[in-house]
C-alpha cells in the first residue's frame, strides 16, 4: 500500500521524482484545463449550430491562452462595500483544493525509471478517497466567503444557494462513495482501481448495480454547479452568482478552479466506477496505455457534461432541493445498506431489501403527510381570502371593493 | 507520513501559483483609476438603493443543520465500510440499527415538512381598505370618467373614492364623489 517510490524513506532521488511528478501533474492539469475550456466551446457551439472559437490558433484552440492573458491585463477592481481580505482570500480557497484534490487520482500504472519504481498518482495517501471530500468541502467556504466578500446582493445571494446546494449534495455525494469504499475495503483510491480490475464486470458500476454510479454522477453534477444545477450562476437571475464582482485575474483564478474541478471529479467518476486506467495493454508501450485508458474514459464524461448544458432545462431551486433531500439521498443509504447485506450474507440482502420496502412506503407517507400540512395552510389562506377581503389579488379583490365602497358611502353620508 | 509529502508540495505550488498570478496581474495591468460607479456594487447599471440583505429564509439554516446529521452518519459508515468483512454480521447488524434511527429523524423531518422547499403562499393580514383599485392608479379609468361617467361608475366608486387619499389627488376624490353621486341617483 501506499506508493513504492518512498520504500527506502525520502531519499534525494526520490524526493526530485516526486518533484517531478508534482510539477507534471500540475502542467499536465493547467494545460488540460486549456483544451477543455476550448473543447466545451466548440462542442457546445456544434450542439447550438454555432461555429465557436475558431481564429486563435488551429481551430480555436489558443482562445483560452488568449482570454487568460487578456484577463491579466485588465484592471483588478475592488468594490468599495467589499470585505477586502475576504474578497482577496476566497480565490485561493477555491483555487488550491481544486489542485490538491487531483493529487489522488491514479493516471497509470506502476512504472520503473532508473532503479526507481513509482505509481503514475501524485500522492496515495491512507486516507485516499477522504481527502477529496475535504478538499470539496473546502470548496465550499471559497464560494460562501466570495459571495460574503463582494458587499453586493447578486454574489450573495448566489452564494448562499451554492452553500446549501452543495452541501445537499455532499451527502449524497458520501454515502455512494462509502459503498464504493465497501467493496474495495479500503480508502485508497489506488485499491479501488486494483480491485476493479480483473475484468470489466469487475467494474463498480456494474458489481454495485448501477444506481450508485447514477446518484454519484447526479451529485457531482450538482456538487460543480454544472448545468442543469447552475442555479447558483443563473445568469437571469442573479447575473454571475458569487463572482459577479470579480474581475482580471481573480476572476480567471475562479474559472479555472471550476474547470479543474469538473476534469477532477470526472476523473474521480472514472477511477471509483469503471475501473481508473484499467483496460487491454498492448505490447507496443506498455505504460502508455493506462494513461490514454484513462485519458479518454475522463474526456466520455467530460462530454457528457457538455452534452448535459447544451441538452437541459435548468432546475428550480425547490426542484433542486427535493431531488437532493426526498430522493438522492433515501436511495443513496438504502442502496448502501442492501449491498452491505448482500455481501455479507444473501439472506441478509433479502432481509434488508424487504425492510427498504417497508421504509419507502414509511417515507412515501411521510411525505404526504407534510404535503397535507402545506395543504392545510393554503386552506386557510382561502378562507382569510373570502372572510378578510384583502389583498389577494384580482379573486378577492371584487369582494373587497363592494365593502369598501359602502364603507366610503357611509362616511360621505 | 511521508505518503501525504507530495500533497503538500501541490498545494504549496498551487497556493504559489495564485499568488504569482496575483503579482503578474499587478504588474501587467493598468493603474488602478477607482471611481464611484467603479467601486458600486453591481447591479446591471442601476444605481443601488438597499443594503444587501442580512437576513436569510430560515429554510437555509435547516438544511445546514439537516446536513450535519447526515454528515455525522456518513462520518460513522466510513470505519464500517473499511472494517467491513472483519466485523461481517455484528457490524451490519449495527450500521442497520443506526440507519433505522437516522431514518426515523429523517421521517420526521419530511413529515414536518423541514424539506419543503415548494412555493409558499404568504398568508398576508387582510386590511380592508386596501384593495387593487385603490392601491394601484388606472390612468385610463380616470380618461373614461371624464367620456362615459354612467358606465365607469361602479368601477371607480370603489378605485378612486375609497382610499382615505391613498394615490388620488383632492380633484379626483372629487370627480369620484360626483359620479359616485350620479350612479346612487341610477
Amino acid at each position: 500500500m501506499g506508493d513504492p517510490l518512498y520504500v527506502h524513506g525520502v531519499t534525494l532521488a526520490a524526493f526530485v521524482i516526486m518533484l517531478v511528478k508534482v510539477v507534471v501533474a500540475f502542467a499536465a492539469l493547467m494545460l488540460a484545463v486549456m483544451i477543455v475550456i476550448w473543447f466545451e466551446r466548440k462542442v457546445i457551439s456544434d450542439m447550438q449550430s454555432r461555429i465557436g472559437p475558431n481564429r486563435a490558433g488551429p481551430w480555436g484552440m489558443m482562445q483560452t491562452l488568449a482570454d487568460g492573458i487578456k484577463l491579466f491585463f485588465k484592471e483588478d477592481l475592488i468594490p468599495g462595500q467589499a470585505n477586502r481580505k475576504v474578497f482577496k482570500l476566497a480565490p485561493y480557497l477555491v483555487i488550491v483544493p481544486a489542485f490538491v484534490a487531483f493529487s489522488i487520482i491514479p493516471i497509470g500504472g506502476i512504472v520503473t525509471v532508473a532503479g526507481h519504481s513509482f505509481e503514475l498518482q501524485v500522492a496515495d495517501p491512507p486516507i485516499g478517497i477522504l481527502l477529496l471530500l475535504a478538499m470539496s468541502s473546502m470548496a465550499v467556504y471559497g464560494v460562501m466567503l466570495a459571495g460574503w466578500g463582494s458587499g453586493s446582493k447578486y454574489p450573495l445571494l448566489g452564494s448562499v444557494r451554492a452553500s446549501a446546494q452543495m452541501i445537499s449534495y455532499e451527502a449524497v455525494l458520501g454515502i455512494t462513495v462509502t459503498s464504493v469504499v465497501l467493496v474495495t475495503g479500503s480508502l485508497s483510491t489506488r485499491a479501488m482501481v486494483a480491485s476493479q480490475a480483473a475484468s470489466v464486470l469487475d467494474w463498480n458500476v456494474f458489481r454495485l448495480g448501477v444506481v450508485p454510479f447514477l446518484l454519484f454522477f447526479v451529485a457531482i453534477t450538482a456538487e460543480l454547479n454544472r448545468p442543469p444545477f447552475d442555479l447558483v450562476e443563473a445568469e437571469q437571475e442573479l447575473v454571475a452568482g458569487y463572482v459577479t464582482e470579480y474581475s482580471s485575474i481573480r476572476f480567471a483564478l475562479f474559472f479555472l478552479a471550476e474547470f479543474m474541478n469538473a476534469i477532477t471529479m470526472s476523473a474521480v467518476m472514472v477511477t471509483l466506477f469503471f475501473g481508473g486506467p484499467d483496460g487491454p495493454r498492448f505490447h507496443a508501450v506498455i505504460w502508455l496505455w493506462p494513461i490514454l485508458w484513462f485519458v479518454g474514459k475522463t474526456l466520455v464524461f467530460l462530454f457528457i457534461y457538455v452534452w448535459l448544458r447544451a441538452a437541459l432545462p435548468r432546475l428550480r431551486y425547490d426542484q433542486l432541493m427535493e431531488l437532493g433531500w426526498k430522493v438522492l439521498i433515501p436511495i443513496a443509504l438504502g442502496w448502501l445498506l442492501v449491498v452491505g447485506a448482500v455481501v455479507v450474507d444473501r439472506w441478509w440482502g433479502l432481509v434488508v431489501a424487504a425492510g427498504l420496502i417497508g421504509a419507502m412506503a414509511l417515507l412515501g407517507r411521510a411525505m404526504a403527510v407534510g404535503r397535507g400540512e402545506a395543504e392545510g395552510e393554503a386552506a386557510a389562506l382561502a378562507s382569510v381570502d373570502s372572510t378578510g377581503g384583502g389583498d389577494g389579488g384580482p379573486r378577492a379583490g371584487t369582494a373587497g371593493t363592494a365593502t369598501v365602497g359602502v364603507a366610503w358611502r357611509e362616511g360621505d353620508a | 507520513m511521508v505518503q501525504y509529502l507530495p500533497i503538500l508540495v501541490l498545494l504549496a505550488l498551487g497556493v504559489l501559483f495564485a499568488a504569482a498570478s496575483f503579482v503578474a496581474s499587478g504588474l501587467l495591468a493598468p493603474r488602478k483609476k477607482p471611481s464611484a460607479s467603479k467601486l458600486a456594487p453591481y447591479e446591471c447599471g442601476i444605481i443601488p438603493t438597499r443594503e444587501p440583505p442580512r437576513r436569510f429564509p430560515v429554510r437555509f439554516y435547516l438544511v445546514g443543520m439537516i446536513f450535519v446529521i447526515f454528515d455525522i452518519e456518513i462520518v460513522f459508515l466510513y470505519p464500517w465500510a473499511v472494517d467491513f468483512k472483519q466485523l461481517g454480521t455484528f457490524g451490519l447488524v449495527e450500521v442497520l440499527v443506526f440507519a433505522i434511527v437516522v431514518f426515523i429523524t429523517f421521517l420526521y423531518l419530511v413529515a414536518n415538512g423541514a424539506l419543503d422547499w415548494g412555493p409558499h403562499r404568504r398568508v398576508q393580514v387582510a386590511v380592508a381598505d386596501r384593495t387593487v383599485e385603490n392601491t394601484v392608479e388606472r390612468i385610463t379609468a380616470r380618461v373614461q370618467v371624464a367620456t362615459a361617467p354612467g358606465r365607469v361608475a361602479t368601477a371607480q366608486t370603489g378605485g378612486g373614492g375609497g382610499t382615505g387619499g391613498m394615490i388620488a389627488s383632492g380633484s379626483e376624490q372629487e370627480t369620484a364623489t360626483a359620479v359616485s353621486g350620479a350612479a346612487d341617483g341610477d
